[in-house]
């Protein structure tokens, strides 16, 4: 019953929902947004996983913020009923939930600002701290407390807050806050043509620890320059963190560069990061991806190719070394705007820190990514792109001398019938004579634009590798938009794997379904 | 759970509808420099959420670009590309954007202060604002021709001078 009425009113608000909500001129704004993330779940033979006793799950989020001149607020309730399959938030009961609604109040001013409620904030690259949410990941790690921020003109900003962090559907018995410093030297100084930043950080956690750990606060600090001058950019970062007991009561550091040059359809960017014993959970009681107060992404290629993300890079925070550079060349005709080609090449590697990660103490290649695209359009109606990756990564992070290596060639063709349909295709191989062999996959798209869309798409392992599985893993549905509302329907079996957003991956059980997604906003 | 959900679809039901502003909320510029994004309002606005692993958004964006020249033929208009990509590909964004920036104004919104104030739950996603800094139109996702709209609703804006 407890569905029907969400789906029903889901559905109904999404309507509804087409236009924004004024009080009148002094009233202020109302505004919001609503999804509904549900999937049916079938027994499928063919897969080691069983379907979840309920056979549904269902991730909704509706979030209303009001707005008058310079003062927000707002509020957003969670319901899983009960969590989809995977979604971490199942570590701490699969029942079904109401998560105590995130609320917040602000007052924006010129030069200052007061917020109270859930926070969502980052210091520098965040490899400190950043409280953000990430509902394809079940992840939300807002501090519940107060947050000032206050700028003299455009020479300095800081920031400071504290409150209690979240963890899934609680909020946590420990504090987590700090400040953040920014000084604009280059406007100080009056240097008009580039920017030069210095910043700097600090955060700290508490929490009441059991006798064998050394202490019940754990501080955090981070110092960084940056400068962008005539299409040269250059940011860095240092970070200190003291003793911490899940890093067995061991500082850690982190060290991250990255340099850039841009100029007419010209980039070269380079970063490298350091991470020594970094782990920074929000509790020590916690467990999951979301138990984590700082963010340390992965810094490789993300892709959305299926056969490309098979085997995403995942950090390893108490010591890697490494870094990435991309470069991208895009030439366009001068005499025919719809003709142009986009080139970009990628290289990324990674590498464990201490001699304590690997069996042999050498030194062990964690990952290594060669990649490239080309990109041509053709004609108005004609659009060709064709991507090449060698990926090597180490299945043991490390701690065995062994990688294994996977070669993925990816042809992407779309075609425009006319001003609204539309036909994309892609054909994928991976070619590997280790771990599960190779792969072949494809997939159909047809497009009536704006409002429908649909796709098949299917997946096949040949068997032939280590432990290849000749397991077919097949796709097909459309989508139905309507300006901001998009409702999505598709059938399907799919892999079990790492599902990663914005470089931050979470493992996902293999399941057979239907999954209707409802989004919209107002 | 049941009283709270149908308060929300009540009190959506009784106001009035009309134009929600453009939020004041500060963004990195492609010089790095933080701005409001309200200081852009004062000619027609298309905004453009976009990420660097999201396929359809850059699609969105080069499609623009390669009619960006009829289009400005016909309306005095500015097209924001906002990246929300996070710290994580940040720097890969605006390497990326090398590619639009000098026909397009970039913005950089890596805490996604901006995408949670106009609510936007997932991209592609497209608003055009008129001159005055109100919301006319928003589009989620992209097909390819769903861009027409845009630029149909940027010309209409321009014939209400």
């Amino acid at each position: 019953m407890k569905r029907l009425l969400f789906f029903a009113v889901a559905l109904l608000c999404s309507f509804v929902a087409s236009a924004q909500i004024s009080l009148g001129e002094k009233g202020g704004v109302i505004s919001g947004s609503i999804e509904s993330n549900n999937i049916v779940y079938f027994n499928d033979k063919a897969l080691s996983t069983p379907a979840p006793d309920t056979h549904f799950g269902s991730n909704d989020f509706i979030k209303v913020d009001y707005t008058l001149d310079r003062f927000s607020a707002g509020i957003q309730v969670e319901t899983y009923l009960p969590a989809l399959q995977g979604y971490e938030i199942g570590l701490y009961g699969n029942q079904f939930k109401v998560v105590t609604p995130m609320i917040y109040a602000q007052w924006q001013d010129k030069s200052y600002s007061v917020t109270l409620g859930n926070l969502y904030d980052q210091f520098g690259n965040g490899i400190i701290f950043r409280s953000f949410e990430d509902r394809q990941l079940g992840l939300n790690n807002s501090l519940l407390g107060l947050r000032a921020t206050w700028n003299l003109g455009s020479y300095l900003s800081l920031k400071a807050l504290y409150g209690r962090p979240r963890l899934y559907t609680n909020y946590q018995t420990c504090w987590a806050g700090g400040a953040d410093l920014s000084l604009s030297l280059g406007d100080m100084f009056g240097f008009n043509k580039g920017s030069l930043f210095l910043e700097g950080s600090y955060v700290n956690r508490y929490e009441k620890m059991s006798a064998i750990a050394s202490k019940n606060l754990l501080n955090l600090y981070s110092a960084r320059i940056n400068f962008d001058v005539a299409g040269v950019t250059f940011r860095s970062e240092y970070v200190g963190k003291g003793k911490d007991f899940i890093e067995g009561d061991k500082s850690g550091k982190a060290i991250y560069g990255e340099v850039g040059y841009a100029k007419s359809g010209f980039s070269f960017t380079a970063m490298g990061r350091m991470l020594d014993k970094m782990n920074t959970p929000l509790t020590m009681d916690g467990i999951g991806t979301g138990n984590t107060l700082n963010y340390l992404p992965a810094l490789t290629r993300q892709y959305t190719y299926m056969l490309a993300n098979l085997n995403p890079y995942q950090i390893n925070a108490e010591g890697e070394i490494g870094g990435q550079a991309d470069f991208y060349y895009s030439y366009r005709s001068k005499t025919n705007r719809y003709r142009y080609w986009n080139f970009h090449l990628n290289y990324s590697t990674y590498y464990t820190l201490h001699s304590g990660q690997s069996k042999s103490g050498a030194r062990e290649r964690l990952w290594q990514d060669i990649n490239f695209d080309v990109e041509r359009q053709w004609s108005k109606k004609l659009k060709t792109t064709f991507l090449f990756s060698m990926q090597e990564w180490n299945p043991y992070h490390g701690y065995h001398h062994r990688t294994y290596v996977s070669n993925i060639f990816v042809a992407d063709v779309q075609y425009k019938f006319d001003r609204k349909k539309s036909l994309r295709v892609e054909a994928q191989y991976l070619l590997s004579a280790e771990h599960e062999g190779d792969w072949v996959a494809g997939l159909v798209e047809f497009n009536m634009a704006p409002k429908w869309s649909f796709f098949v798409s299917d997946m096949y392992n040949n068997g032939r590798g280590e432990i290849g599985t000749k397991k077919n893993y097949y796709s097909i549905g459309g989508s139905y938009t309507i300006k901001r509302t998009r409702i999505q329907l598709s059938y399907g079996r799919n892999r079990a794997g790492y599902i990663c957003s914005g470089g931050v991956c979470r493992y996902s059980p293999e399941y057979n379904g239907i999954n209707i997604a409802i989004t919209s906003s107002f | 759970m049941k009283k709270l959900l149908c308060l929300i679809l009540a009190s959506i039901s009784i106001f009035s509808l009309s134009a929600q502003q453009l939020p004041d909320v500060k963004v990195e510029n492609s010089e790095g420099k933080i701005i409001s994004v309200r200081e852009l309002v004062g000619k027609p606005l298309i905004i453009c959420y976009w990420s660097i692993t999201c396929k359809p958004c850059i699609q969105e964006l080069m499609t623009i670009l390669d009619q960006i020249e009829d289009w400005k033929a016909e309306a005095d208009f500015e097209v924001l590309a906002v990246s929300v990509d996070d710290s994580r590909l940040k720097a890969t964004a605006k390497a990326k954007s090398q590619v639009f920036n000098k026909d397009f104004i970039c913005l950089f919104d890596a805490n996604q202060d901006l995408k949670r104030a106009m609510n936007v739950s997932l991209t592609p996603q497209s608003f055009v604002v008129d001159k005055s800094g109100n919301i006319v139109y928003s589009h989620t996702g992209y097909t390819p021709g769903s861009e027409q709209e845009l630029i149909d609703k940027v010309i209409e804006l321009s014939k209400k001078r």
